[in-house]
């Protein structure tokens, strides 16, 4: 990482810390979704911007971990357990999505990721002895850590926080190790890749089952956020939206879903202001965006940095490795 | 001398084009073996059906008497069976030594390993020794696509011998790339095979290349092998000239 890297992300990291003691609940409610959301982005930043492969199942995996979570905290499961459990259903069922992939591309296989998300929303609307249907479930318990309760809004935010950070760790370590080389080498090149002696089919399995545990995990922090579900919060809406943060924030840069998040979560109610139009003024500029820069802001970003160092005449030193694409 | 690559009675179809044809040869410990033929005479079908990355309609490949026909390209090139493409194939992307690494990483430890061990997965010396080698130090940190044509060749040679492998299958090396860079190219190949003792096949359009290069020379002509033998043989002989220049 750059020098400039390294200050931004400390800088991010201390206005994350000591944000909730400036904000009202509903604020901390915010930066708590982003948090959550900020998870889901990054499975899905290393199953699209990584490896490579569209996925529109993101949103899905979201709600499997979420009704997961739910039902077995309910059913008296701890809190920890019902987690890890969300987590390795998606990775398990991240797995088996993955196999269209290794037959299709692109936009057929977004289209096959596509029919996964509404399958799932119509199992968690229809089957109603397990997910209560179009009532959802109510009342989800936030959990408690030695005696620690998370029930209020700040103590919960700060237990979400911290899980993105481990996680965030934990995907950061694997996108330097060989592994993240080759989901690289997956979106690049899978031609050459096999020819290397990389395991294509293995890597893309992977990439699937490990951006959906992501996905599920974030799930898992949104049933306790909200403490209600109900299956249209995971339709189709949720994925796109996730795909959203991943491309606005910029697709294939680590930190691209931290900031597309943020954009996807809290430029909706700064533009409040324009009422009804909101919606309208954000899908503009989201547009606007993605015609003129789509390599996402983190993207920009680079490009206006190495313009800058250009006229330095010292472009060639601040590219070394890092985790730039 | 023992036999690296046996290929016998190989054929491949495509609807009713039969692209290769009951092709049957075999390539010696240490030689560099040259596959020529006229434009669509099957050879890059021959190398794909070989590699695995097509599945041949009939016949049998060993590599070092273990049969591989139909097998992933990827279980072939841990067996030590390495490429080049004809159409550059490098990841355009990544750096020139990320290239390098990915192109070796895998036959480094197990996966779990690879992924709790180093970044560069212990190659990072055997990368410098082959980006000096290669001379591509001063681009070690651009990104591949940012090269130059013939750099990326090289590159790409590089990138087929990250791994020690004792067959290389070279499709094309000369096409496209400048005399300057071609001499460049011929000259560290035949250092590599000269340092490892390797085993390579080379398809080549490139005469002079071929003849400078290689110790012995097949013929390929509408699918089927039409002539063998030294370089300077088949450039004296009658089938093969009338092959090229006959129809």
């Amino acid at each position: 990482m750059t020098r400039f890297g390294i200050l931004a992300t400390t800088a991010a990291a201390i206005i994350a810390v000591v944000l909730p003691f400036f904000l009202k609940p509903f604020g901390i409610y915010l930066i708590s979704m982003w948090a959550v959301l900020t998870i889901a982005a990054i499975g899905l930043n290393l199953t699209l911007g990584y490896a490579g492969q569209v996925s529109m199942a993101q949103g899905a995996f979201v709600g499997i971990g979420a009704y997961t979570v739910a039902l077995l905290t309910q059913a008296g499961c701890p809190f920890a357990l019902a987690f890890a459990a969300a987590g390795v259903l998606c990775f398990a069922i991240g797995w088996m999505l993955g196999y269209p992939a290794l037959r299709v591309a692109h936009h057929y296989l977004a289209f096959v990721t596509l029919a996964f998300t509404t399958l799932v929303f119509l199992v968690l609307r229809n089957e109603e002895w397990l997910t209560g249907g179009t009532y959802g479930i109510n009342g989800i318990l936030r959990p408690a850590f030695f005696g620690l309760s998370t029930a209020k809004p700040q103590p919960f935010y700060y237990f979400c926080l911290g899980t993105l950070a481990v996680l965030a760790l934990a995907t950061w370590w694997m996108l330097r190790s060989p592994w993240g080389r080759a989901f690289k080498g997956l979106r690049e090149n899978p031609i050459r890749a096999q020819s290397l002696g990389i395991d294509t089919r293995r890597y893309t399995l992977m990439a699937f089952a490990i951006g959906a545990g992501l996905g599920g995990l974030s799930g898992a922090l949104y049933a306790p956020l909200v403490q209600f579900i109900e299956p249209g919060s995971f339709a189709l809406g949720l994925s796109f939206n996730l795909l959203l943060m991943v491309i606005v924030g910029g697709s294939g840069y680590f930190f691209g879903p931290f900031v597309g998040a943020l954009v996807a979560v809290l430029l909706p109610e700064w533009m409040r202001i324009a009422e009804g139009y909101y919606l309208i003024v954000y899908a503009v500029a989201v547009m606007v965006m993605m015609a003129f820069c789509p390599s996402g802001i983190l993207g920009l970003v680079e490009r206006i940095r190495n313009a800058a160092s250009r006229s330095d005449r010292a472009a060639p030193a601040l590219r070394a490795e890092g985790a730039g694409p | 001398m023992s036999a690296v690559l046996e290929v016998s009675h190989l054929r491949k179809s495509f609807g009713g084009i039969t692209a290769v044809d009951d092709v049957s040869f075999e390539v010696r410990d240490g030689e560099i073996l040259g596959i020529i033929g006229p434009n669509s005479s099957g050879k890059s079908t021959l190398f794909n059906c070989v590699l695995g990355q097509l599945r041949p309609s009939g016949g049998e490949v060993r590599v070092g008497g273990r049969t591989t026909t139909g097998m992933r390209p990827c279980d072939l090139n841990r067996l030590g069976v390495s490429r080049t493409f004809q159409l550059l194939q490098v990841f355009p992307q990544l750096s020139v030594r990320d290239n390098l690494i990915l192109a070796g990483q895998e036959h480094q430890g197990s996966m779990v390993a690879r992924l709790i061990g180093r970044a560069d997965a212990g190659l990072g010396e055997a990368v410098d020794r082959m980006i000096a080698f290669f001379n591509l130090a001063h681009l070690a940190a651009e990104p591949a696509g940012a090269l130059s044509y013939g750099q990326q060749k090289l590159l790409d040679a590089a990138m087929a011998f990250m791994a020690g492998p004792r067959l290389v299958l070279l499709d094309e090396p000369a096409g496209g790339v400048n005399l300057t860079m071609l001499s460049q190219l011929r000259e560290r190949l035949a250092a590599y095979h000269a340092e490892r003792n390797a085993t390579f096949v080379v398809i080549e359009h490139q005469m002079e290349f071929v003849m400078a290069l290689c110790t012995r020379v097949l013929v390929l002509a509408e699918g089927r092998i039409i002539a063998e033998g030294a370089p300077h043989e088949i450039r004296r002989n009658p089938v093969v000239i009338d092959a090229y220049l006959g129809h």
